[in-house]
Formats: C-alpha cells, structure tokens, sequence
C-alpha cells in the first residue's frame, strides 16, 4: 500500500530524512517511533504530499508519487485521512462543521453527513460537544476531533501524527483501540509517535527512526 | 452535491466580514450608478446628433441647357450610387422662387439681375451612417466625373462637426465605461484578495483534506458575484430615484429636462453587470491554485 524506496528529504541544508526504504502492506496497522526531530512528521508528509521527497520513489496506493499529475493530488489525498500533529482544526466551525468538512469535500450529501458525523464522534466519546468551538476544548478533546476528521470519511489509508501526545494513558489506550478497530475493518493505519507505551505487546511493526535514518525494525 | 454548501460559506462569509464586502458593494454600487448616468447622457447626446445627417446634403450644379434624356442619366448615375438615399431635382425657376421667399421683403436686390443666374441643381440626401468625411469625399470625387455636373458643393465644415461630435461622444462614453469597469473590477479583486489571505490557513486545510480546486474557488466566485448583484441592484434603484425624483419633476419648470430619454431596459443590466463584475474580480483574485 505504502512503498519506499531509498527516499531523501532535505530542508534547506538539514537533511530530515536519510535513503529510507519500506514498505508497508494493505491491511497492516505499523508504528514510526523516534526522537523529536527524527523525521517522523516528514516521512507522513510525503506520504500526503505536503512535501516532495528529494531523491527516491514513493508509492501510494495505486499512484507513483513522481508521476501523479497535479489534478490528481486531490484524488490521492480523498484516500487518506490524517490527524495532523497540530490538529489544523477551523477555529471559526464547530466540532461538528470540523468533522463534516471532511465528507463535504468529499462530496457527501447533508442528509448521510449527519449521521456519519456523529458516529465519528461517538466513537471518540464527543458526541456532546459537538456545538463547541475549538476553542472552548481541552487540548486532548481537540486531538480527538482531529482523529474524528480522520476517521469519518472510512479512508483507506490513516495516518496518524503523535495521536496520543494530549491524553492521559486510559484515553490513550482507548485511541489505539478504536484504530485496531478500524484497522481490522481494513484500513492501512500508520502511527507516528515517540511514546513507547503505546505499542508495547501490539504486535505489530515497529519503525525505528534515528536523526533521518531508518535504523532498525522491531516488533511490539 | 458540493454545490449548495459553497452557497452556504459565500453567504457565511458576507455576513462575517460584513463591513469590507458592505464597503465593496456601496463603492460597486456608486461606481455603476455612474456608468449608468453617462450611459444616459452619451444615449441622449447619440440621439440628439443621429438627427444630425438628415440636414446634411451634396448640391449638384449643373450645366445650362442640358437635354432631358442627359439630366435622367445625371440622375441614374447618382442614384445607383448606395451611400445615396434621395436624389432631388431642382431646376434654376424653383430655386429662384425658394430665393425670393427666403429674401421676402428684401426681395428687390434681385430687380436688377433681370434673366435668371441660378444654374439648375441637384440635391443629393445620403444614407446615415455614410454621414463621414471619408464617404463624402469619395462621394463627390466620383460625382464631378459625370458629365454636365458643373461644381459640387456640401457643408463641409458642417460634416467634420458632427462627425467628430458623434465619434467624440462614442470614445469619450467607452473609455469612461472601460475605466470606470476596471474600477470595479478591481474593487473586487482587492476585496476577495483580503478575504483569501485571510482564510489562507483554513484554505491550506482544505487542500491537505483534499479539497478539489473548484471547492475552494466557489464560495470566493459566488461571494464576488453576490457582491456585484447586490451593488448593481442599488445602482438600479438609484438611478431609477434619480430620474423620477430629480428629471421627472424638474421637467415640469424647466423643459429642457422633457427631452431626456430614459431607456428603462439599459438599467435592468445593471445587476447583471455588477454580477459579471464580481465575478470577474473574484476569479482574478483567487488567480491559479496550487497544491
Ligand atoms: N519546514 C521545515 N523547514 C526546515 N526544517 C524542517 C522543517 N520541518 C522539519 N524540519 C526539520 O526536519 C527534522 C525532522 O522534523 P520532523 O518534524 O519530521 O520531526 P519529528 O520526528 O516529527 O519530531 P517531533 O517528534 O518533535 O514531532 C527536524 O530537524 C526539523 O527541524
Ligand atoms: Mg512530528
């Protein structure tokens, strides 16, 4: 589902990432582990081409990222849904209207939207806050609308940035699960984050990532 | 259908920053107003001058003793010429009489001559729209060809006047109107710029949940035509107040006013124009999308 192969990514002149290779199979549920600034939010960028890698080729469901025409970035982004490390929640929408946008991009009609909104919602135990605005939430209420937004529009591909960093471990655990669940219905899940409690006796994959190198896989 | 809700952000947005997209409409709506004042007067003055050309004609003097069958050939000639739109015969007697009408009480100046000295004429009347200089000219050079046509005479200063008149008006009302449209246009452009700045962020969002250009787009095109409709829409009821308040009544005291015409069906584009306009601001301001 997800292929890399010998990928760069420079920033200016620091190097983020380091002739990564990987792949990383329909169905699978895989964690990137690392220290802060090792590369793992650049790695899920280039996965939904907020950045361009360098040197390398990247694969992407059915797409060959150095081939995709411009058109199609819209396309390939539809299959995705990503909790982004900042959440990148609207400030002016509530809950509600954040978590919505995601199918109304997708061309989902009001009449669906509802109910599938507020499914996404109950799955994160927000179903109440719906009429909140960003604002007026805790900053792990917030995460969990971010995860509500990935997960509504049933993508193929999750990715999920640091999802945990904001709740307590009980919260914490309750995340995962709803990902294993969602997982087991199909979805490829990548999970970045530094927190190894998080999965510790999954097992599933473990990536290793060490100042932009790929230093070793493990399982949890 | 992503069509309705990019209605429902446009109307959201033109309530959230009311101010700015007020400002744009009032300054849209003034903007057209004028248009439509110039527009007025450049019609009335275009009317006024159309009447212009039925004065305007060539005179044909003809050589004395011309046969019959020579004078119906003139005529033929002049005739089958298409700038000409009537050919009038006027032989040296009628003038004379026209002479001595005109002259009324004065007419003993003409005792003295005895025989008659007015040669027989012809009276050429042209088509409007060949009412130019450059007609005219050639008009004539081919007319002195003809045989028995002795002088040709028109009002030449007559022609230039009302054909730099009529063409004055015309660049001076599109001129006006281009640059007062670019104004407008510009007005919209600057307003949805701000606007689109300052929703950059939550645009970025868009595009990284995989919003299509077109999702982002149409709220922004259908804010700037909404703007230009509803400031065309006022311009309409101004210029509308302005003529039946101000013309209609003052038309009473002072009868110059009475001949202004106003030709209602010109003003119901305003709203339209104003919705181009928006629009057209709109779509260069968003100007291309890029991921
Ligand atoms: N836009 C950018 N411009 C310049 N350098 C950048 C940019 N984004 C990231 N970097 C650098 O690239 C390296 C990797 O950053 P990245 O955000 O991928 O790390 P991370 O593993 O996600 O860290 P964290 O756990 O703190 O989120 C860091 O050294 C960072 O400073
Ligand atoms: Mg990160």
């Amino acid at each position: 589902m997800i292929h890399f192969h010998d990928v760069s990514k420079h920033y200016d002149n620091q190097t983020a990432l380091r002739k990564i290779t990987f792949s990383i199979d329909k169905g699978e549920m895989v964690f990137v582990t690392g220290l802060s600034g090792s590369g793992k939010t650049t790695l899920l960028k280039l996965i939904y081409l907020a950045e361009k890698p360098d040197e390398g080729n990247i694969s992407v469901a059915e797409w060959e990222i150095d081939k995709l025409e411009e058109s199609s970035i819209p396309l390939l982004r539809r299959h995705i849904g990503v909790v982004f490390q900042d959440f990148r929640l609207l400030n002016n929408r509530n809950v509600f209207d954040n978590v919505a946008l995601a199918l109304r991009i997708r061309g989902v009609n009001e009449k669906e939207l509802k109910t599938r909104v507020f499914d996404s919602l109950k799955i994160v135990n927000l179903r109440h806050r719906a009429d909140s605005y960003p604002h007026a939430l805790s900053g792990g209420e917030q995460q969990r609308v971010a995860i509500a937004r990935a997960i509504v529009s049933d993508p193929t591909i999750i990715l999920a940035d640091e999802p945990t960093g904001n709740v307590d471990p009980d919260t914490s655990a309750g995340i995962i699960r709803t990902f294993k669940d969602i997982n087991a219905r199909g979805a490829t899940i990548l999970i970045a984050t530094h927190d190894r409690a998080l999965f510790k006796n999954t097992g599933r994959r473990v990536l290793r990532l060490d100042s932009g190198n790929l230093t070793g896989e493990e399982i949890g | 259908m992503a069509f309705p809700y990019a209605f429902r952000l446009a109307a959201r947005s033109i309530l959230y920053e009311k101010w700015i997209n007020l400002l744009s409409i009032l300054t849209i709506a003034a903007g057209l107003l004028f248009i439509a004042i110039t527009a007025l007067s450049v019609y009335n003055i275009d009317v006024t001058t159309k009447r212009l050309p039925e004065k305007f004609s060539v005179m044909l003097y003809l050589r004395d003793n011309l046969s019959g069958k020579e004078l119906e050939n003139i005529i033929n000639t002049v005739r089958k010429d298409d700038t000409v739109k009537r050919v009038k015969y006027i032989s040296r007697d009628e003038a004379m009489k026209e002479l001595k009408t005109t002259l009324k009480d004065t007419k003993y100046v003409l005792d003295g001559l005895g025989e008659n000295p007015l040669p027989d004429s012809i009276e050429v009347k042209l088509k409007d729209e060949a009412v130019s200089p450059d007609t005219v000219k050639r008009l004539t050079a081919k007319l002195r060809e003809i045989k028995g046509v002795d002088e040709i005479e028109y009002g030449e200063k007559f022609l230039s006047s009302i054909y730099s008149l009529k063409v004055g008006m015309n660049t001076i009302g599109i001129v006006f109107v281009i640059i007062m449209s670019a104004g407008m246009i510009f007005v919209c452009y600057s307003t949805v710029k701000i606007l689109f700045y300052r929703k950059s962020e939550e645009i970025e969002t868009y595009k990284l949940l995989g919003a299509t250009k077109g999702f982002i787009r149409a709220p922004f095109i259908i804010e700037g035509a909404v703007m230009g409709f509803i400031g065309g829409l006022l311009s309409l009821i101004g210029i509308l107040s302005l003529y039946y308040t101000v013309i209609f009544r003052l038309s009473y005291t002072i009868p110059l006013f009475k001949t202004i015409i106003f030709p209602i069906n010109i003003s119901l584009y305003l709203p339209l124009a104003g919705l181009f306009l928006g629009m057209t601001g709109a779509v260069i301001a968003i100007g291309r999308i890029r991921y």
